[in-house]
């Protein structure tokens, strides 16, 4: 059934249809991107691809999730080849503005599972890539993510949803969030394909080359070799060349070449370096690099498996609940151990109990309003909090007592060879100065801090007393 | 046996001056002269004339350093990649450094492409050229020449090994002659003592070569720079467009550079070591195939020199017929003295078999001892060698005799050199029917 609906325009860029409200770009004029967000689509018209392309772009990598989550549609009025990279990033195309009415469906689906979003502002640049990601594939229903051919991309694959976010050069820097966000388990992946990059600048428009071995050059000129066998003369065939009626005459005997395999033979090929007169049959295979100008040989070239990747369980919910950081980025958070190097201490230290029987604590601190807090801090911000956080803890505790976070928004302390009540009288003395650095670092910021301290049982083992002490905080 | 022995002293008891001289003139006139007494003079002579060279050389040394010209190493070979790696190994001791190395595959069956690509990767060889299809040990030399740059050239075969300064050495005689064209390495026997024949053959290497060649340069005959270590000017194997098809290419090659009007010198001081036939019956095909090239190529390819015209040289000349009188003359002149020995001597022919074996023996033994005196020096004891002296005579009176005569008469008649598997069929044929 058709919508046939009347259109009105509000402004030069704004058109309302019913209750929908629509940017509408078109004669290549480009409105303020802060206003796509109080509108509920974007419709973009289709006259040059490039511009369509820059559009897109800007829409998509923009930070502010009510901009880059908006539905973009395209009016396309003529015929025109569909290309991937604007197809990927799009919700649809209609052919007339009569056809809005058809979208608004799709529109509507989009903004419902986009409200269901809780998206914090994320700790490192990692962390918001993976953010947008899974929040655009989660609003889409877009459960796998397809690598498109694209000869304009510096790896010759795209993931438009990642490629939005880099320079064309460094695109390569994608691969390595996707498989960040594999190892946080947002994402699953399966092989498509394998890419090799430049060693220097990870770019893949490359020109392979056969190159003299000693030199590099790629100025050589292959020739066969001639056996001559009644006087034993070898040698390239421009030896035997004849100018003058350009038969093949011996250089040793002058002989007339004849028949192949009765008066001569071709035992092989050799190649001849025009730049340092190297003779070679082995040339080695070079790969020029088109953005750096590099020119190495192709066993230097960096290896880079393509892959498709689906949305997983896990990842959807850290698109609704929000993803903060990866486990990248509180592990470098100086004083900190990682949490599996935490496990293995805390075994340890559960072994040594068994032969002195003496008291050991464990203790987790974890931030109730973590998304609240983490959304009002920007990303250095939270950084320099974590930093706070933990060197705080660390002034209250032994040299020999580990910390490491179990995620962004829970830590966890060893204290060893205290009594319990005087573990809980650190940790309560701890909550307090962190409360307090809080107050006298941000004014209108509220940290809900929650604690939990258990005397170590060496009769349990350390994972379950690690399951049992964070079972609330998960 | 005692009658034997009685005999055997009244036999000595008769014999006159003369009536010994009747019985033994074989000996004297040929093994003695030639192979004893003027090689005990010329070797004096050399001695002599090394000793107030001996500043020449050092001066001609000084200057192959202060040239310091690249030196092309060709290594052609078939199935010899297990070699490559000491071989290349060992160049990279040189004390002369300015070499490349260039090896040339002879449609291998092996793993030598996969080694010499190997070496050439990891730079221990410069150039490695594999020819699919086998073309024969010429063809290989051939192609390793054409793509070689240095000025001067050293062939090699691959199974042998080389003192730290063989390559340093084999250069200086271009150095003190400019006549030079070509100079041979002293080749020596690394198997000695593998087994009785490598040991014959170390002991007739050492009176063949060490020796023999001393002399011949000396009197300027030297007619064969060896295979296994040959060094030439890079211009004069341009100009003969390197070498003729085998087998015996080395002796072919060094009477063409003689022909150019080039003098052949020996480096007795330029050591190469080489692994000999250990059986008998390997011996015999080594030798058939070299012995046969000394009919094919002195008596119908180079019959030349023998004949006086424009070209006429006296060296040449001598070289040749040195050659050819006592190697197949003098070969066929035994079986002469054994049929007169036999025909008229019967009777006695016990006791003079029991002398020649005494007098070939005796003189073996002052050679062998004398003439240690003279040699350079050696990678083993000459001790070693003393008590298989006595075999020499049938090694090389009987044994080697039978060979040789066994290789002139097939090749005289049959041209049997060119159907030898050593060199591909695709070239022999060309090379019988142009008669080279």
């Amino acid at each position: 059934m058709k919508h046939f609906e009347t259109h009105n325009y509000k402004s030069n860029f704004v058109l309302e249809q019913g209750q929908y409200s629509y940017v509408y770009i078109r004669n290549f004029e480009i409105p303020p991107l802060e206003e796509i967000a109080d509108h509920d689509a974007v419709v973009i018209e289709v006259k040059n691809l490039d511009f369509v392309r820059l559009i897109v772009n800007a829409v998509r990598s923009n930070l502010d999730p009510d901009i880059y989550l908006t539905p973009i549609f395209l009016l396309k009025k003529d015929v025109l080849d569909d290309v991937p990279y604007i197809e990927e990033l799009v919700d649809g195309s209609i052919k007339s503005l009569d056809d809005l009415g058809f979208v608004n469906k799709e529109i509507d689906k989009i903004n419902i599972r986009k409200n269901s979003l809780n998206i914090t502002s994320s700790v490192s640049f990692e962390a918001q890539v993976i953010t947008k990601l899974i929040a655009l594939m989660y609003v889409r229903e877009l459960k796998v993510l397809n690598p498109i051919p694209d000869k304009y991309s510096n790896l010759y694959y795209s993931f438009p949803f990642m490629a939005i976010n880099f320079e064309e050069k460094e695109e390569h820097l994608a691969l390595k969030i996707l498989n960040l966000a594999e190892e946080e388990g947002m994402l699953r992946s399966e092989y498509f394909d394998r890419v090799y990059l430049c060693s220097s600048c990870s770019g893949s428009h490359m020109s392979y080359r056969e190159v003299c071995p000693k030199c590099s050059s790629s100025n050589t000129t292959p020739d066969d070799i001639i056996h001559h066998f009644p006087c034993g003369y070898v040698g390239p065939m421009k030896d035997f060349s004849n100018e003058i009626d350009d038969k093949l005459d011996c250089p040793k005997c002058n002989k007339r070449l004849r028949h192949i395999g009765v008066d001569y033979d071709k035992p092989s090929v050799i190649h001849h370096c025009n730049n340092c007169s190297h003779n070679f049959q082995d040339y080695n295979v070079n790969a020029k690099c088109m953005s750096c100008h590099t020119d190495r040989s192709v066993e230097t070239l960096k290896a880079h498996d393509i892959k498709t990747y689906r949305l997983t369980k896990k990842g959807e919910l850290a698109a609704i609940k929000g993803f903060t950081s990866t486990s990248k980025d509180i592990e470098d958070v100086v004083g900190t151990v990682k949490y599996d190097t935490f496990k293995t201490m805390l075994k340890y230290e559960i072994e040594r109990l068994k032969q002195t029987l003496g008291d050991s604590n464990l203790c987790a601190i974890h931030i109730g309003n973590s998304s609240q807090v983490y959304s009002k801090l920007g990303s250095e911000l939270q950084r320099g909090v974590f930093k706070d956080l933990v060197s705080v803890i660390r002034s209250n505790i032994r040299s020999s007592d580990v910390i490491a976070f179990w995620s962004s928004s829970t830590i966890v302390v060893s204290m060893n060879d205290i009594p319990h009540k005087i573990a809980l009288r650190i940790t309560g003395e701890m909550v307090e100065l962190l409360s307090e650095l809080i107050k006298s670092s941000f004014d209108d910021l509220e940290v809900n801090f929650e604690t939990k301290t258990v005397a170590l049982d060496y009769r349990k083992p350390h994972e379950m007393q690690l399951r049992e002490l964070l079972a609330e905080f998960d | 046996m005692e009658g034997i022995l009685d005999s055997y002293m009244r036999f000595l008891a008769t014999l006159t001056p003369a009536y010994f001289f009747e019985l033994f003139w074989f000996y004297f006139v040929f093994e003695f002269i030639r192979y004893f007494f003027l090689e005990f003079i010329v070797l004096n002579l050399y001695k002599i004339k090394s000793w107030t060279q001996r500043d020449k050389k050092e001066d001609a040394r000084r200057r192959l350093f202060l040239e310091n010209p690249l030196v092309s190493i060709l290594i052609p070979g078939k199935n010899e990649g297990k070699h490559l790696y000491k071989l290349a190994n060992s160049l990279s001791e040189q004390t002369y450094k300015n070499i490349e190395i260039i090896v040339v595959d002879d449609g291998s069956d092996d793993e030598t492409p996969i080694i010499g690509r190997s070496l050439e990767k990891a730079g221990l060889i410069d150039t490695f050229i594999r020819n699919e299809l086998r073309g024969g040990k010429a063809s290989a030399a051939n192609c390793a020449l054409r793509f070689a740059k240095g000025k001067y050239i050293i062939h090699l075969d691959a199974d042998c090994s080389y003192d730290n300064d063989a390559m340093e050495k084999i250069l200086i005689p271009f150095f003190m002659d400019n006549r030079v064209g070509g100079v041979g390495g002293n080749v020596s026997v690394r198997n000695y003592n593998e087994s009785l024949v490598t040991t014959l053959q170390g002991i007739e290497y050492f009176n063949t070569i060490t020796t023999g060649r001393t002399v011949t340069s000396y009197l300027g005959i030297y007619r064969i720079i060896s295979g296994a270590f040959g060094a030439f000017r890079a211009d004069v194997l341009d100009q003969l467009k390197g070498w003729d098809i085998g087998p015996g290419l080395d002796g072919d090659i060094t009477v063409k550079i003689r022909k150019k009007g080039y003098k052949i010198a020996f480096a007795e001081d330029a050591n190469c070591l080489t692994s000999v036939p250990n059986t008998f019956k390997k011996l015999i095909k080594q030798r058939l195939r070299w012995d046969k090239s000394l009919v094919r190529f002195r008596m119908r390819k180079h019959r030349d020199i023998l004949i006086p015209n424009q070209s006429f040289k006296f060296s040449n000349f001598i070289s040749a017929f040195e050659n050819i009188t006592y190697n197949v003359l003098l070969n066929f002149k035994w079986y002469v003295y054994l049929g007169i020995m036999l025909t008229y001597y019967r009777p006695l022919f016990l006791n003079i078999f029991i002398t020649n074996i005494l007098l070939y023996t005796t003189t073996n033994y002052v050679k062998f001892v004398v003439y240690s005196l003279y040699r350079p020096k050696a990678h083993v004891s000459m001790s070693y060698f003393l008590v298989y002296l006595p075999c020499m005579v049938l090694y090389y009176g009987m044994y080697l005799r039978a060979v040789r005569t066994v290789a002139y008469l097939q090749e005289f008649f049959f041209k049997k050199s060119y159907q030898d598997p050593w060199n591909p069929r695709k070239t022999s044929i060309h090379g019988e029917y142009l008669g080279i």
